[in-house]
């Protein structure tokens, strides 16, 4: 069920996710570059599993036949060139971050000096190329292909980081199909557990990552990015045992995205062993959210009249009045209040709401009524502005009590 | 013409090629100079003649016609081909030398060079940008240009007499190609092309600049009367020959199409082949990959 919202919503998943045979159009091998970015870069991304529409191979005149391939209908390869690239991209990702190999006891032997410079340059060499086309360069000369073929990945850094994103997902997606004991949990700590697996996979890069951040956050990538954040939180509910279809299903995702987002900027500074700190993070805002349902409805009524007895009193009172209590003699009443003056009515009453709806033009009173309606909505939508202007608290919990505190 | 296309198809089918080597000397084909049509031996001829002349204000026409943007086509070229330390180019056609410079000058960047590996700055030393013309004067008045920029003994920069259907390059030795405005001037279009891909290495890129086809309905006819009224006037005022220069907007509107050069690039065994318009079609650049 995921897969057709997502399909509606996502055309790119439908080539994305392996497992259907996609009808979208071939990406035209004469087509104008500049808008089809995203598109050769997805395609580009893509790893070898994924399977190409039949039109591509056709459109593309010798290419092909040059390299003695027939074009198959089915569960035919991607074309050459495209995993030629996904090789280079696989090699590039060893580049951006290289590890330290530091080997200080030769550096400091006094009788070894000399020999100890070559290996100290050698170690200088190994300095991490981050997300860069600098990677992708050397990616490209330890696959044995020209550098030169970085020219031809349309957004050069982003290609590599999408790569990533891909890859990772891919690989996310393998250890759901594996793992069963996800069921054994409660639906918070699955969504929990998978937000942690796929974060751990990010853990070696992490020196880097704010660049990819950054790179992602660049207009001409962000379209592609969010679409890869979007189908990564999608898969996670999924796997989680999501069955919504409604505004909820939106809902989900975007809480989940934000708690993602969050635990991952998080990650970017912590320093505890092994991120256990990210870990508690995470695990706080995920019962957070699960909470938040529970805390919204119970917060959103109460909260607000409380912090309002004006309007209480308003509301009691138009709620009285709607619905009239009769005195077992017949006399109207108010509850706590004095009996109505029928003859006098605007001059007995001494609460102001009562007057704006007893008169007797039945015109004035429904006026009245549906004024103050709309002042209180007016008002409600004024106050939430405010609170969130005003910061939010410690924590979403703490956001949404304060926003119906006074 | 027609003949030709017939020679080509019976070609594919193998069934002349053991007259192959004899046709090209018994029959003589004729192709366009501009609107005329000429035999292919004259071709080359009549092209050198026409480069002859220009070679001394090549440039200078160069700015006035294309109202300098040509330096921003260029400059686009460069950047998609995106040049990186110890990288072998071959420029064709590039007598005076443009974008040669420019990618000089762009692998020796100090802003890129800040971003490198460490290896790469050893092999920069290595880097070698090949100038390739047959023309000889182009040559020569890109030589002094380097002089004046500054790269009279820059290492890097070898200037080839040469011609683009019969490179003197090993094969696959050549990490980019390029081809900026020269490639319509070429006899056999496919024969440079199979050169591009013979010359190049595994991965590496083929990029052509060159004047291609407006589509667009208003400007199509505002560039068709600035190039047949304005051109050949500016040819005449300028450099002293018209006729070069309504060669030249002649043989603009006789090249192929984008779509169908891009088929030609696809045929001689290049993959991506893509392209993109610049000022609506007035621009063109291919791109392929060879794998």
């Amino acid at each position: 069920m995921y897969r057709s919202a997502a399909r509606r919503i996502l055309p790119a998943v439908c080539r994305r996710t392996g497992h259907f045979r996609s009808k979208a159009s071939p990406v035209r091998f004469s087509a104008p570059i500049i808008h089809p970015a995203a598109f050769s870069a997805a395609a580009a991304s893509e790893n070898a599993r994924n399977h190409k529409p039949n039109n591509f191979e056709a459109s593309k005149i010798s290419s092909s036949s040059n390299e003695g391939r027939k074009p198959r209908v089915t569960d035919r390869p991607k074309a050459h060139w495209q995993e030629e690239q996904a090789r280079v991209l696989q090699a590039s990702l060893r580049h951006v971050v290289r590890p330290f190999l530091p080997n200080l006891q030769f550096y400091y032997s006094k009788n070894d000096l000399l020999i100890g410079w070559d290996r100290l340059l050698n170690f200088i060499g190994q300095i991490s190329l981050g997300w860069s086309d600098a990677a992708m360069i050397a990616g490209a000369r330890e696959v044995g292909v020209s550098p030169s073929i970085v020219g031809s990945f349309p957004r050069k850094e982003a290609a590599l980081v999408e790569f990533f994103m891909d890859d990772c997902l891919q690989r996310l997606i393998d250890i759901i199909d594996l793992k069963e004991d996800l069921t054994n949990l409660i639906p918070s700590n699955r969504v929990a557990k998978l937000v942690r697996i796929r974060l751990e996979m990010q853990a070696p890069y992490i020196s880097k990552w704010p660049q990819a951040l950054s790179i992602q956050a660049q207009p001409s990538n962000i379209a592609t990015s969010f679409k890869q954040r979007a189908m990564l939180v999608d898969e996670i509910w999924h796997a989680a045992g999501d069955e919504s279809t409604d505004i909820d299903w939106y809902v989900k995702r975007t809480v989940l995205g934000g708690i993602y987002s969050t635990t991952e900027i998080y990650m970017l500074t912590d320093t505890s062993p092994d991120f256990r700190d990210t870990w508690a993070f995470l695990d706080e805002r995920v019962r957070e959210a699960f909470d938040l349902k529970k805390t919204v409805q119970e917060q959103t009524w109460t909260h607000y009249l409380a912090s309002y007895p004006e309007r209480k009193q308003q509301y009691f009172a138009i709620y009285l009045h709607t619905t009239p209590v009769r005195h077992p003699l017949g006399l109207e009443v108010l509850r706590n209040r004095k009996p109505l003056n029928t003859n006098n009515r605007v001059s007995a009453c001494h609460h102001r709401s009562v007057k704006k709806y007893h008169s007797s033009d039945w015109l004035q009173n429904i006026t009245n009524l549906l004024e103050d309606a709309q002042d209180m909505q007016i008002f409600q939508a004024k106050y939430l502005a405010e609170a969130v202007g005003a910061g939010m608290g410690g924590s979403v919990q703490g956001f949404v009590n304060n926003l119906f505190k006074g | 013409m027609a003949l030709r296309s017939i020679y080509r198809g019976l070609k594919k089918n193998n069934l002349l090629s053991p007259l192959c080597n004899s046709c090209s000397h018994l029959h003589s084909h004729s192709t366009s100079f501009g609107y005329k049509e000429v035999r292919e031996e004259e071709k080359s001829q009549m092209v050198g003649n026409v480069f002859t002349s220009v070679a001394s204000s090549y440039d200078l026409m160069n700015d006035l016609m294309s109202g300098g943007l040509h330096r921003l086509w260029k400059e686009r070229l460069v950047s998609k081909l995106n040049p990186f330390p110890g990288m072998k180019h071959l420029d064709v056609a590039g007598g005076t030398g443009d974008v040669a410079f420019r990618i000089l000058e762009s692998i020796n960047n100090v802003g890129r060079r800040a971003m490198r590996d460490i290896h790469d700055d050893n092999v920069l030393d290595e880097t070698q940008i090949f100038v390739c013309d047959i023309n000889p004067n182009m040559l020569n008045v890109g030589k002094k240009r380097a002089q004046e920029r500054g790269f009279g003994d820059n290492k890097s920069l070898v200037w080839v007499e040469g011609d683009a259907e019969a490179l003197k390059f090993e094969d696959g030795s050549m990490d980019g190609y390029t081809i900026a405005f020269g490639i319509r001037n070429v006899t056999h279009i496919e024969k440079a092309l199979a050169e591009a891909h013979r010359v190049l290495k595994r991965g590496g890129r083929f990029l052509c600049l060159e004047l291609s086809h407006v589509e667009l309905p208003i400007f199509k006819d505002l560039y068709d009367y600035y190039s047949f009224s304005v051109i050949p006037a500016l040819g005449e005022l300028v450099a002293g020959d018209r006729e070069s220069y309504q060669y030249l907007v002649e043989s603009v509107r006789r090249f192929p199409s984008q779509e169908k050069f891009a088929k030609m690039i696809a045929e001689a065994g290049f993959d991506k082949v893509e392209y993109e318009n610049l000022v609506g079609g007035v621009v063109a650049i291919h791109s392929g990959l060879k794998f």
